[in-house]
């Protein structure tokens, strides 16, 4: 299960990639932005900084290097064998429901409900 | 010290500037502006050429900041002289001997190792000039370098992370930064060798402290960074006194070809 493909130690001098993390404004959460090349930490975030900062469309910057991330090896774990449907709301049609309350209260259906089902 | 005979090619005419603080002042701009204008330029050639596509970006962005701080410069310059010229105008109409960069710049930008090692010497100079500055009682040069050196402290962060690797390699990345350093060294004071108007630039406020006292404040800062990285103390400045003339072939071939588009077409708006 905590098998991982991660944490393998860095050689000084040699290049690799470093994955960068920015925040766009306050309040935002830090959303992957793509990676660098680079020899260490310093460089990886000076280059970050060129790559995603440059034109101020970040406020914040992480860089990680990507060898320190641990990665989910077995990928089935990650797809149920079993019919787990239930445990989503998709199931329950609302429509109707919905459509026979707003009558009952007067009101007209919404604008752009594209998504109601 | 130099006299402003020297700088006879540049044809500013300072009939009326009063005790000097005028044609001081034009001066130092233009030094500066200079300074930053042909490391700007130099260093620009990295671009599509870099070591590596990051570090390509770095350097091509840090030389378009150069360009920029030059680009502002000059504005105060013509503010300063108001003769018509436009901040273009000092940029690129003038013969090489009208430039007044200091001998350090005049090195080609060499091999990346030579790079490094010339942004180190200029930037660290640089920093302390512009500490001379920042309180500086021309109010348009104390704000323009409140800005400048909030953009100048990353780029000693760059080059000093730079010079560090090169020093600490060994090998052929130390060689090669001792012979940049070994070729330069002994012009890299000469970004803060004294101006010719130097005592109406310190009786007026336009700088903090002489020259001297700036250049052995930066000799103390690079000394302890050198003596750490076990590199050889920079040698004193060598002929201070043409510290800003008597450019090089390198030079010269770099100013036909910043010059070359804005020769093409005289008059010409881009």
């Amino acid at each position: 299960m905590t098998e991982s493909t991660g944490g393998a130690p860095a050689t000084p001098g040699v290049l690799e990639p470093w994955e960068v993390f920015r925040r766009e404004k306050d309040g935002d959460p830090m959303r992957h932005g793509g990676s660098v090349m680079a020899p260490d930490a310093t460089l990886a975030l000076h280059y970050a900084r060129e790559m995603f900062s440059r034109r101020q469309e970040s406020v914040h910057l992480w860089v990680v290097r990507r060898g320190d991330i641990h990665d989910l090896a077995d990928l089935d774990l990650l797809q149920p064998p079993l019919d787990r449907s239930f445990k989503k709301p998709g199931g329950y049609v609302m429509r109707d429901k919905l459509a026979a309350a707003r009558e009952q209260s007067g009101q007209a259906k919404p604008k752009a409900n594209k998504g109601t089902r | 010290m130099t006299d402003f005979a020297a700088f006879e090619p540049l044809a500013i005419d300072f009939t009326g500037a009063g005790d000097g603080r005028v044609r001081a002042l034009a001066l130092l701009l233009l030094t500066m502006a200079d300074d930053e204008f042909v490391i700007g330029f130099s260093d620009s050639e990295w671009t599509g050429i870099g070591p590596i596509l990051e570090e390509d970006v770095a350097i091509s962005s840090l030389a378009q900041d150069e360009l920029g701080h030059a680009q502002a410069l000059y504005g105060l310059l013509t503010d300063t002289v108001a003769d018509g010229r436009d901040a273009d105008a000092w940029a690129y109409d003038r013969p090489p001997e009208g430039y007044l960069h200091a001998r350090l710049l005049d090195h080609h930008r060499g091999d990346w190792a030579a790079t490094i090692a010339r942004r180190y010497l200029y930037d660290t100079a640089d920093s302390a000039r512009l500490e001379a500055v920042a309180s500086s009682s021309h109010r348009p040069l104390a704000e323009l370098v409140a800005k400048i050196r909030r953009e100048e402290r990353y780029h000693l962060m760059h080059v000093q992370t730079w010079i560090e690797r090169l020093a600490d390699a060994g090998g052929e990345s130390r060689a090669r930064l001792l012979a940049a350093l070994e070729a330069m060294g002994p012009d890299a004071g000469t970004v803060l060798a004294p101006l010719p108007g130097e005592p109406s630039l310190l009786r007026h406020g336009i700088i903090a402290e002489p020259f001297a006292t700036m250049e052995a404040r930066w000799r103390d800062g690079v000394g302890a960074t050198f003596r750490r990285l076990g590199l050889p103390d920079l040698p004193p400045t060598s002929d201070p006194a043409h510290a800003r003339s008597g450019h090089s072939d390198a030079f010269r071939a770099l100013h036909a070809e910043l010059t070359m588009v804005r020769r093409s077409e005289v008059g010409a708006t881009w």
